[in-house]
């Protein structure tokens, strides 16, 4: 499954989705509500959720070791409020919200399955053609994947010279060479699913 | 550029999430109008690929690479509605499956890298094909498409930033913008680089029969007015133009008003007064108006032919727009 969730408890796993997603919402919101000079007031939530992270049995450093990857953008958007007047507390507010909202994001998406979450976009009246398109990316995505690893490889074993130029035009080649691949693996999905009764 | 959550403010985040669910809602169903609806295999798997193809690592210097983002590339090997509907969907998976790109913020990312990007990149694409393109110059406009595409969703993306209040415009536009050109080459080399594969493996996925080229045309350069509107205004001049600079040098002042009720005087706009949004909604109204004025001047001016039907010529699995 794309993005597995780390072991949690059943319970926690199996509440509504849109629950956990209105909830997690709501506390972006609260977040992004608060005027620049209250913004560290932000940090209150923090117990909250690594209780819930605690309730729900996730292990918390994995948890965080997730939610450091956005740590490039947040610290680069972050340092540029530092060039207009008043830039430190500024600088601090977009720190602490986005941490925050960040930690909170992680959180849900590691106690809520991702097909639970396209599910719930479903019932969303999200348009049909959108739905099943990232179903079916969820299906192949994987696929692709190893394909281009398997590629990726056979290049690596095939290719004596290194240099930057042959690399880029070797992995440019086997991504048009996947393209083509894919455009005829959808041929065979497409008859399989009208095969099967599919509109 | 995905944008994670806690910077934008919330009333950005809505206003680009209520322009990304419409765009998107629009791009669907011109996917199920133009058939492309019955191939949902193409657009998953192709979406898939995208999704893949973002995974593969071309290395630049001092141990950083760079990869595809893929959306003008999309654009140009998918068509405009079915590229948005492919973007829209990998941009949801990875903020849902792997928190990139924050929740409150699906709507601004979707409109950068979803909109913007499609839209600026097929439009440029198409502009710079024109008609029966040779392998040559098919690669070359699909290579300069990504590195627009590139650089007008980074635009997007500060303009949304400095609404936020997060920077100023003056800082992060140069300093994202900057970033973005060069990452746009990369963006380029690899949409060329694949592009030209294509044309040799399977030169049909890249024509496309029966296009109606003028459509495609007057479509892109809409797609562009609107874009500029959109990206552009917000960055206008309030200072006086030329001439009411040396007419106020020289004393003298304006009529109060020309004695016409124009209803978006000063580029205001009524209940919205003047700022940012103002400017930008009265933009992408001007530019609707005249286009709307100039299809109507065409069709009273333009005579009528009839064409003969266009000789059968071998179709792609990829339908046409």
């Amino acid at each position: 499954m794309l993005g597995s969730p780390l072991p949690v408890r059943r319970a926690v796993a199996r509440a509504s989705a849109a629950g956990k997603c209105a909830l997690t919402l709501g506390v972006i919101l609260a977040l992004s509500a608060l005027p620049v000079r209250h913004a560290p007031f932000g940090l209150v939530l923090l117990p909250a959720l690594f209780a819930a992270a605690r309730v729900a049995g996730l292990k918390l450093r994995a948890w965080l070791k997730r939610s450091l990857l956005a740590l490039p953008f947040v610290l680069s958007v972050s340092l540029l409020g530092l060039f207009q007047p008043d830039g430190g507390a500024l600088f601090l507010a977009v720190l602490v919200k986005s941490a925050v909202s960040v930690l909170a994001v992680q959180l849900l998406l590691q106690t809520t399955p991702a097909s639970d979450l396209l599910r719930t976009l479903r019932r969303a009246h999200v348009p049909e053609i959108l739905c099943s398109t990232m179903l079916l990316l969820q299906r192949y995505w994987s696929l692709l994947a190893d394909e281009a690893a398997r590629m990726r490889r056979a290049r690596a074993g095939r290719t004596l010279r290194a240099g930057r130029l042959e690399l880029w035009r070797a992995q440019g080649n086997a991504l048009g060479l996947l393209f083509v691949r894919t455009v005829s693996r959808a041929e065979r999905v497409q008859a399989a699913m009208r095969a099967r009764g599919a509109p | 550029m995905h944008i994670p959550d806690g910077f934008l403010s919330a009333r950005v985040a809505a206003g680009s999430g209520l322009i990304a669910g419409l765009g998107v809602a629009f791009a669907c169903a011109r996917v199920r109008t133009t058939g492309l609806g019955s191939r949902r295999a193409l657009l998953g798997v192709s979406a898939a690929f995208v999704f893949a193809a973002q995974l593969v690592n071309f290395p630049v210097a001092a141990g950083t690479s760079g990869h595809l983002v893929g959306a003008a590339l999309t654009a140009a090997l998918l068509g405009l509605p079915a590229a948005i509907v492919v973007m829209a969907a990998v941009l949801i998976v990875q903020c849902l499956a792997f928190g990139d790109g924050g929740l409150l913020s699906l709507g601004a990312n979707v409109l950068n890298m979803a909109l913007v990007s499609c839209v600026v990149g097929y439009a440029v694409d198409r502009l710079a094909c024109g008609k029966n393109p040779s392998p040559t110059r098919r690669v070359a406009a699909v290579a300069f498409a990504g590195w627009c595409a590139t650089v007008a969703a980074a635009m997007s993306c500060a303009e949304q930033l400095a609404l936020s209040g997060v920077a100023r415009l003056r800082i992060v536009l140069p300093a994202m913008v900057g970033v973005h050109a060069l990452i746009g080459l990369g963006e380029a080399m690899i949409s060329a680089l694949l592009v030209g594969s294509v044309l040799r493996l399977r030169p049909e996925l890249l024509t496309r029969s029966g296009v109606n080229h003028s459509r495609s045309v007057l479509g892109s350069g809409l797609g562009l007015a609107l874009v500029a509107a959109l990206l552009l205004a917000p960055f206008s001049s309030a200072a006086p133009d030329g001439l009411l600079r040396v007419a106020a040098q020289l004393g003298a002042h304006a009529p109060a008003s020309s004695g016409i009720h124009a209803p978006f005087a000063e580029y205001t706009l009524p209940g919205l007064g003047t700022g940012v949004l103002a400017t930008v909604l009265v933009g992408v109204c001007g530019a609707l108006l005249i286009f709307g004025l100039c299809w109507l001047f065409a069709l009273l001016v333009v005579p009528r032919r009839r064409t003969p039907a266009a000789p059968e010529r071998a179709s792609s699995p990829i339908a046409a727009e």
